[in-house]
Parts: C-alpha cells; structure tokens; sequence
C-alpha cells in the first residue's frame, strides 16, 4: 500500500444526516441476490443438484405410456417436491449456514441492510430456480404427451406457497445446525415431512388425516387438482370446482407457510453456534 | 432503552482498590450529550440470565465529542466489544442510554446506519467471491457510496479486484473490510481491532487512513491492542477494565498522577524509610520488589543514599517513570481482585 495511490481519494463523511430516509430496498436485495446468485454458481455440484436433479422424475414420462396420467402427476409432483426440498430448501439450509458461519451474515447487518432484506436476498436464487424448473417441468412433461395445467393461477399459488413454506422451514433448520456438514442430518426431518405426504397412496388409510396435513400431501393434491383438474379420487374437476377443491391443501400449505414464519421469528441466529 | 443509569452507577468502582491505581477518572454524567457523536450513560449489557448470567458491561458512561478519535482500550474481556455492538446496533441494551449521532441505534437504525461505517473484529465475506464482486455486492446496500474502484483505490486493492476472497493474505482481506466499512462516506466510523493481522507496513497505511479521516471532519472509535497505536491515533484514550471505563484521558493525562515504579531485586534486609515511596504489599515474597511513588526522583535517591550507606547492594534495579503502559498493566494486573470484588459469582472478566 503506497501513500501515492490513496492521496487523490476524497475522505470527507457525505453528512447525508439531515434525510433520515434509507435507500431503497430492492436495489439491497437484487444487489445481494446477485453475490448470492453468483455463489451458487461457482458451486458446479450444488448447482447440478439445483437444477438437474429435481428434473429426473419427468424421465419416468419416458418409461410410460404418452398421456398416461397417473405417471404425469407422479412426476410432476416429484419434480415439484425434490424443486421444494433442494435448490429452495438445502440449497438454502447450507447457504445460511455457511454465511452464518463465515461472519458474512453478521457482516452484512452492520450495514444498511435490513434482517428481512438479508432473508429474501438469500432465498431468491433458490425460489427462481423453482420457478424454473416449475416452467421447464410444463414444457417437458407437455412434450411429452402431458396436458397443460388445467389452472395456472392454482399452480402459480401452489409453486410460490410451497416454495415460501421450505424457505422458512430451511431457515428454521439452519437456527439449530451447528455447522454445514451438520446439514446432512439436520435436514432429514424437514426432508421426511415433504416426502412422506407423498406416499399417501401406499400407507394405510387410518394414517390419511393426518398425512393430509403435511406439505408433501398437500402438493401431491394441488399438483392433482391445479394440473391434471382431478381430485384425490381422480374424479374429474371443472375449472369453476378445482378451487374450492384445493381449498383444503391450499390452507395446509398457508398453514405450514406461518408457522414456518413465526419459526424464523423466533428461532434466527445471526452469529456462529458457540 | 428507557432505565435510568442510577443504579448502573451506583456500584462504580469508588476509588483505588488494588493498590497501583489512582482514583478511577469519573465518567461523563448527566444526561446524554446529543451533540457528541456517541452518548453512553450507565451501559449495561447482561449475557443469558439467571445463575448463568454474566454481566460484560457494568455501568459504561461514554462522550465521544465529534471530529475526535478515540481509543478504546482494555484487557481481553473488559467489554470493549460488548459495548461496541450496542453502539452499532447489534445488540440491545440490557440498561442503559445509547445515542449515537443524536439518534438511538436500533429505534432509528436508517438514519444511523447510513451515516456510519463499521469494522468488525473478524472479516466476514464470503470466500467464493472476488473482491470487486465483494465491493459491489456492498456497494448495493449503501444510500450514497462512493464508487466501487474508487473505495478500492482507498486501500490499494484495484490490481487485486478479480482476486477471490478466498486467495487473499489476511491483510488484503483485512483492507477489503476496511474499504467496504468507509465505502458509505461514514461520519461515525468504529473500527474493532483494524490492524490485529496486518503487516507493518499495512498498519501504517491504516494509521494514515485514520489520520485522514479526522482531518476530512470524521469521528473515529478504534479498539486495539496495540498501545503505541492507540498513543499515536487517539484523541483521547478510554480504558475499559470489567465492564467500566476506568480511566479517561490523552495518553499524558492517563499516566499523569499514577505512580512511578522501583523494581529491584529481594533484599534479605528491611528497608528504610523511602520519602513517599511505598513497597507494593502484593509483591512481598516475591523475588522481585515493588516500589512505587509519586516523586521517583526523591524515592530513588532516598533509596540509594541508603545503600551506599548501608553498604547494601542492590540487583537488578529497574526504575521508570509512569506510562500508558504501567498504568494499563497495573489495571489488567488488577483484574482478578476487581472482578472478585464486584462480581464474587460471575465467571471472570
């Protein structure tokens, strides 16, 4: 460091304080997002396990027969719950731990950033993924014999509730994960959660009740309802019927998308576990 | 933040105990000083609760007049950084009043924030990214930052810009906080620990940065644990020992009035009468003896007049006058008497 190249810089404090205003909050998060985005992508494995591996179900569309139904909401849904459980829910569990971990998050809280803003810019490149993978699962699951989602606005609330609920619950597991390797374990509850809602079907029926309040359960629902317009029973459902159908999972899925936003409240560590 | 500091200062230190230390230098009191650039009155921050409470501060009263530069000193838990983080907004009060700015630091976090500049004690970026990335990435999250090359320029980064983090020395990464902490043109700039890891020649460079800052009309808190460094940057030092600031001053005004020390080897013999000077009971038994006074001149002749009397002779004999480093010391060496003092169930300072 030599005294000539830092003389030009100016040092005087802007003396900003008579506007007590902040700047805006959306170039704070798209600024951050992008660091973050950036990071995921350096991570050539994590970003294949984001971005490819939630697709392999739509290979079994290969396997069936064009326009069999049952394979189509078998795989869709499963594209949908491995898009939930990995680049939304992992993906973002290690992230914050890593963060956390690395000081970044304590970091980043002396500056003007808010909590809020930190959470949202961290969950961004996982939730667009799954968006994207949601996009892409119509595009290959219609090319391949499949119907459209019978009511988009359904699948749009199903992708962003769904998306929201794994979000918060990654950002609850990361508050009791020591540390990124403890990831691997700490994750399996949330992980056993979503996907023992989807083996409604091969569990006995005493268990549905309560299956049926479980995220996995709820998605394996609405993807039926809001996509392939059927019912739990596969009775067909008119446009008008498939919303008060998805009544009951929708509901679930808010449900599971508060608790995961008072868990966050509560639980939220800032600063390495000691 | 609404207790009043009353309490929090009703258990203050009254005055020496452990025998090395003049009265303890009375903190700012009254109400805060909203025109200073931090107010602290009767700071106290708890850690858990219960059995398992620990109490790092302890009633901290604080003015940092602005334009200044103060030096935030003391032993390896004295609550320099527990203080720190209620001033930055990290953490709430347990009692106390904090202004910074004039404002309170969390109930007005916009307005304080972005008009202050940070340095945590320890780096915190992620190490995947370069460090232009880095400096953009922070750059977004400011109200009005100066541009991103030239924050780099600041601390001689450009030619590192498409570095990772990662691959950074841990000066480099050390500059790169530094860069990012007076990116947002801060008139508050609270610095933990900035030169803790860095070269030399680096320190200096931060020196002149702080020096800089000052002169541009900035106020600056730095903590470190280097002595010259606080002599050199500092305004005015404030000593933290236990949760208290214990003493306050320029480097000069700190020593002024602590007592000059005469360091000898034990003598198998009493000693005289030494004009003012007294032998530091904690010391008795010890291999070496410990005598301080206020007049070192006439202690010392007392003392030698008396042996080449007596025929006596004296090793080892070390006689100095009182420094910021002797007084920092005596109160760093009066740390377990205080804390057992004033705090017989807590875990140590």
């Amino acid at each position: 460091m030599s005294a000539t190249t830092t003389a030009p810089v100016d040092l005087t404090p802007a003396g900003g304080g008579t506007s007590g205003a902040s700047g805006p909050s959306l170039r704070r998060v798209v600024g951050l997002a992008r660091a973050n985005t950036i990071l995921l992508t350096r991570n050539k494995m994590t970003l294949a396990y984001a971005l490819v591996f939630p697709l392999t179900p739509l290979l079994l569309l290969l396997a069936s027969d064009r326009g069999d139904v049952t394979a189509g909401i078998g795989s869709v849904t499963n594209v949908l719950m491995l898009g939930a459980l990995f680049p939304v829910y992992y993906n973002l569990l290690s992230m914050v731990v890593t963060r956390r971990d690395e000081l970044v998050l304590k970091r980043l809280r002396t500056g003007e950033s808010r909590d809020g803003e930190l959470l949202v810019s961290m969950a961004l490149p996982g939730l667009v993924v799954f968006a994207a993978l949601s996009v892409l699962a119509i595009g290959v699951s219609s090319a391949l014999g499949q119907p459209l989602p019978s009511n988009p606005v359904l699948v749009v609330a199903t992708v962003l509730l769904t998306a929201v609920t794994f979000a918060g619950l990654a950002f609850w597991t990361a508050a009791w994960t020591r540390n990124a390797e403890a990831a691997q374990l700490t994750s399996m509850p949330v992980i056993l959660l979503a996907v023992i809602g989807s083996l409604r079907a091969v569990l006995p029926e005493a268990t549905h009740r309560y299956l049926d309040l479980t995220p996995g359960a709820a998605l394996d629902l609405l993807s039926r309802i809001a996509w392939f317009g059927q019912d739990q029973d596969g009775a067909a459902l008119s446009f008008a019927d498939s919303f008060a159908a998805a009544g009951q999972p929708l509901a679930v899925l808010l449900g599971w998308t508060v608790l995961a936003g008072v868990l966050v409240r509560r639980s939220m560590r800032w600063e390495p576990r000691v | 933040m609404t207790t009043t500091s009353t309490p929090a200062r009703a258990d203050r230190p009254a005055g020496p105990d452990h025998g090395t230390s003049p009265a303890t230098t009375p903190g700012p009191a009254g109400p805060p000083d909203p025109d200073a650039a931090i107010s602290v009155r009767g700071l106290v921050r708890r850690y858990g609760s219960g059995k398992d409470a620990f109490e790092a501060v302890r009633g901290l009263d604080l003015d940092v007049p602005r334009g200044t530069v103060t030096g935030l000193l003391g032993t390896n838990g004295a609550g320099k950084t527990s203080t720190l983080e209620v001033i930055e907004g990290l953490a709430p009060a347990t009692q106390g009043t904090v202004q910074v700015l004039g404002h309170h630091p969390i109930k007005d976090r916009a307005t304080v924030r972005r008009r202050t500049g940070v340095l945590l004690q320890s780096t915190g970026f992620p190490g995947d990214l370069t460090v232009a990335e880095t400096a953009r990435m922070w750059h977004s999250t400011l109200s009005d930052p100066r541009p991103v090359d030239e924050a780099l320029d600041m601390l001689d980064l450009r030619g590192r810009a498409k570095v990772k983090v990662s691959s950074l020395s841990g000066g480099e990464r050390r500059r790169l906080d530094l860069a990012c902490t007076l990116m947002g043109r801060p008139e508050l700039v609270l610095l933990d620990e900035p030169t803790t890891g860095l070269d030399p020649e680096s320190r200096r460079e931060v020196w002149r940065l702080v020096r800089r800052l000052r002169e541009a009309g900035a106020t600056v808190v730095i903590t470190t644990h280097y002595l010259d460094e606080a002599e050199a940057l500092a305004d005015r030092l404030e000593i933290m020992h236990a949760g208290r600031i214990v003493r306050s001053g320029t480097a000069g005004e700190i020593a002024e009035g602590h007592p000059s020390t005469i360091t000898f080897d034990r003598l198998e013999r009493a000693l005289p009468d030494l004009a003012g000077g007294q032998v530091d009971q904690s010391t008795l038994g010890d291999p070496r003896t410990v005598v301080e006074t206020v007049d070192l001149q006439t202690t010392l002749t007392a003392l030698l007049d008396w042996a080449r009397a007596e025929r006596v002779r004296i090793d080892g004999l070390d006689a100095r006058t009182a420094s910021l480093e002797s007084v920092f010391l005596s109160i760093a060496d009066g740390a377990e008497a205080d804390t057992r003092r004033t705090e017989p169930t807590s875990k140590g300072a």
